[in-house]
């Protein structure tokens, strides 16, 4: 199980940002998450695997300065 | 140090004005040249125009320069408002000064929106706005005493000479007992000898018991400032409460301020955590969408910038409450205790920093190529503690490091230092000198725009590459973000009224990452939309930062998820609630239009505010180096072929950057049109009579700049 803006989520192998976010609706903005405390930004989420028990925030549109 | 020695040499006592819906309806102006202290009504038809703020700064300020006044001409007026909702106590952002002048690096009107206590004490103490014109002979300190109903105004001798130490002093000796009734406005020597001199806005840190410092940077109104000879502004007031601003609907207020904090409290955990990091977290997010300025804007990441971020700084910032306003839930202003310098007059004593922001991060860091956060901070505390914009000086050090390793300047200009990138032992000897306005820093201290002039006619540095290179505008030099790949955000800088500062406009995300404004006309909209917007908080002295920072939970799920709806509905209740006008999401754009539109007239009557004026750099725009093209060679080569149709088989790295750059700058150009039509301004960036009839600025005084212009 994987833990998503507060809410389980069944945790597959070889899981990535990119693959998670594809099964959820209404993501369109985010182009960056936290994954375990670390930020994560777009450009890597088809890279970076989720390891299991893993809890995630999806981090609304980002505004600059 | 000797005893400090305040002389007074002009003192008057005045009836301290009821506040009544946010406003005194009042305004203070000290002229330095006859010592004059004068206190004027502001009639009701400029409040309806002008609502505050910035807006009070400018027309005050329109009123009291001709067209050919320069920076250091004594009329040149530092305007000093919070608006009519600043001084709330608990409303996230609620407490905000904005400040003008005409400045020394653009000579047009500069604006800055700073924290600290000051424009609120200043509001309640009676007056809605300060005006400060003429020029002191000696060295001068203005006292605004909002609980004996006194001004005053002294020569000033034996004080300190920075910021960090002098307002300590001053604030500690105007109030001994409760410091935390004063705040103060001071410059310091980097101000004196440099044309991008920032103002300190102090607040009393109760925890911590020390004084604070916010920064109004952009501009150079600090130098500004130490040309008419003040040492310091000072405003000292007692408690304040949400009662303060005598609201129209005191329920209505206390319900959202409540609201709002409250949501700030819950949703910042989850989202930037900007109580715990600040602006930090935008470090690594701009690196890794290559939106990060890395050696003078050369590039957009590095794998460095990692040590730079938020991760470093969540562990090095002091815990404790870190509100710039009181009750800012937000609490984003960060600092770090007992830092320890290793060069200039503080070295190895234990001092206090405020910051680093992502901007200093930025720009005196991975600009700079200095990855080492130690390094920031002690650039952040000296550019401080002397008055400088760090923003400037990163932006113009990156550029005379690439002069520097491009062989355009020499060790035999620099007094001998290497200033290749990652110089940081050299960075840091620049701003000390920029703080004497000794050595090869005095120049650097005149910023980009002259800075190419010198290089040019007396080192004989190539005009048209430094043109491309050097990260200004207007004049200004540019804050810190890449904008190659956002059309949107180079209009955003290029046709932001003072210059490249990204408080108009940041679209970068909604442009480059999400797409969301395909077409010229959606970019316009947006071009239109934001500036209008934002404009608002500064006439009426907020923070920005609470609006779109932290939003809420079903945010995603509205039409505009970009404009936050919610909070701009709260926003339009909050100016309801105190000034009993009835307020909706649309008349806050017009409000802010009349004074955007004002200002942009502003710049033309000053000799600016046209088309030419809305150019950038090509670095902004695309890669201006064969080096630079090649490092993001997949991305242009698509470009080139898909995009834009050309067959790149034969072409040498050379034509491509070329061709891109004739495709490039042709969308600028069509993007100007663009915002233009959408803004009611002709094809040379003037608003229309239409325009300014429809928004109620057809003042006699603007029509005639208009007709000068040609436009009637
Ligand atoms: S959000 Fe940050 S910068 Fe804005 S008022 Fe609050 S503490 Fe100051």
């Amino acid at each position: 199980m994987i833990e998503v803006d507060g809410k389980q989520v069944p945790w597959s192998e070889n899981w990535t940002m990119a693959s998670l976010l594809e099964t959820l609706d209404n993501v369109e903005f985010c182009a960056v998450a936290r994954l375990n405390g670390r930020l994560v930004s777009s450009p890597k989420f088809a890279e970076t695997i989720i390891p299991d028990n893993s809890k995630i925030q999806l981090l609304p549109l980002v505004a600059g300065g | 140090m000797s005893q400090i020695n305040l002389k007074e040499i002009k003192a008057i006592s005045y009836k301290k004005a009821t506040i009544k819906k946010g406003y005194t309806d009042q305004s203070l102006r000290v002229n330095l040249d006859a010592n004059n202290i004068i206190i004027n009504p502001i009639e009701e038809k400029i409040k309806n125009k002008f609502i505050g703020g910035k807006g009070y700064d400018l027309w005050l300020m329109w009123n009291a320069v001709k067209a050919s006044t320069k920076w250091n001409d004594p009329e040149n007026a530092i305007c000093i408002s919070s608006g009519p909702l600043g001084g709330t106590p608990g409303y996230p952002g609620g407490g905000k000064s904005i400040v003008t002048a005409i400045s020394p690096l653009t000579g047009a009107p500069i604006d800055s929106n700073v924290g600290g206590y000051f424009g609120p004490y200043k509001k309640f103490s009676g007056f809605d706005v300060i005006q400060v014109d003429g020029k002191a002979k000696e060295d001068t300190v203005i006292f605004i005493d909002g609980i004996e109903s006194k001004i005053k105004i002294f020569e000033a001798k034996n004080l300190p000479s920075d910021s960090y130490e002098l307002s300590d002093t001053l604030t500690r000796y105007f109030d001994e007992d409760k410091p935390v009734n004063v705040s103060v406005v001071t410059a310091g020597p980097g101000a004196e000898h440099t044309f991008f001199g920032c103002l300190n806005f102090s607040w009393w840190d109760a925890g911590r018991k020390r004084v604070r410092y916010k920064q109004a940077g952009r501009g150079g109104i600090g130098t500004v400032f130490a040309d008419k000879k003040i040492k310091a502004i000072v405003a000292r007031y007692g408690a304040i409460s949400m009662k303060s601003n005598n609201p129209a609907d005191f329920d209505g207020l206390k319900l959202v301020t409540k609201t709002h904090a409250k949501e700030i409290n819950e949703l910042d955990p989850k989202q930037n955590r900007m109580s715990l990091v600040g602006t930090t977290h935008l470090v690594p997010i701009m690196n890794d969408h290559d939106c990060l300025p890395v050696h003078n804007f050369k590039f957009g990441s590095h794998p460095e910038s990692r040590v730079i971020g938020e991760e470093v700084y969540e562990h090095i910032f002091d815990k404790g409450f870190d509100g710039c306003w009181k009750g800012c839930t937000v609490a984003c202003s960060h600092g770090v205790k007992d830092f320890s310098p290793f060069t200039g007059p503080y070295r190895g004593k234990k001092v206090f920093v405020d910051g680093p922001e992502y901007e200093t991060v930025a720009g005196c860091g991975s600009n700079l190529g200095i990855f080492d956060a130690q390094t920031i901070l002690e650039i952040n505390f000296y550019c401080d503690a002397y008055g400088l914009d760090t923003i400037s000086v990163g932006t113009s050090l990156g550029f005379v490091m690439e002069c520097f390793e491009n062989h355009l300047i020499t060790t035999d200009h620099t007094d001998g230092m290497d200033l290749s990138f990652g110089s940081r032992f050299n960075a840091l000897e620049i701003i000390h000198q920029m703080a004497r306005g000794e050595g090869f820093g005095a120049i650097v201290g005149k910023g980009i725009r002259q800075m190419k002039q010198i290089f040019a006619k007396d080192f004989g540095a190539d005009m048209a590459f430094m043109q491309d290179i050097g990260m200004e505008s207007k004049g200004l030099e540019f804050s810190e973000y890449i904008t190659k790949e956002s059309l949107a955000q180079q209009g955003g800088y290029g046709l932001a009224l003072k210059g490249p500062q990204h408080d108009e406009a940041w679209l970068i995300f909604l442009d480059m990452v999400h797409n969301f404004m395909p077409t010229f006309e959606d970019k316009a909209e947006a071009l239109h939309w934001f500036p209008m917007f934002r404009t608002w908080f500064g006439l009426c002295g907020l923070c920005k930062l609470p609006w779109n920072d932290i939003v809420p939970e079903d945010n995603k799920n509205t039409p505009e998820p970009a404009k936050v709806m919610k909070h701009i509905g709260w926003y339009a209740d909050f100016f309801s609630a105190v000034t009993g006008r009835k307020t909706g999401p649309d008349d806050i754009i017009t409000m802010s239009e009349a004074v955007y539109n004002f200002q942009r007239i502003f710049n033309l009557k000053m000799g600016f505010g046209t088309r030419e004026h809305d150019t950038v750099p090509y670095r902004a725009v695309g890669p201006v180096t064969v080096e630079e093209y090649e490092s993001r060679q997949k991305r242009y080569d698509e470009q080139l072929k898909e995009k834009y149709g050309l067959d790149i088989s034969t072409m040498t790295s050379k034509d491509k950057v070329a061709a891109l750059r004739q495709k490039r700058e042709e969308q600028y150009e069509l993007l100007k049109d663009a915002v233009y039509e959408r803004r009611g301004w002709n094809k040379n960036g003037i608003p229309t009579i239409a325009t300014v009839k429809r928004l109620g600025i057809d003042f006699p005084e603007v029509m005639e700049v208009l007709k000068k212009n040609g436009i009637e």
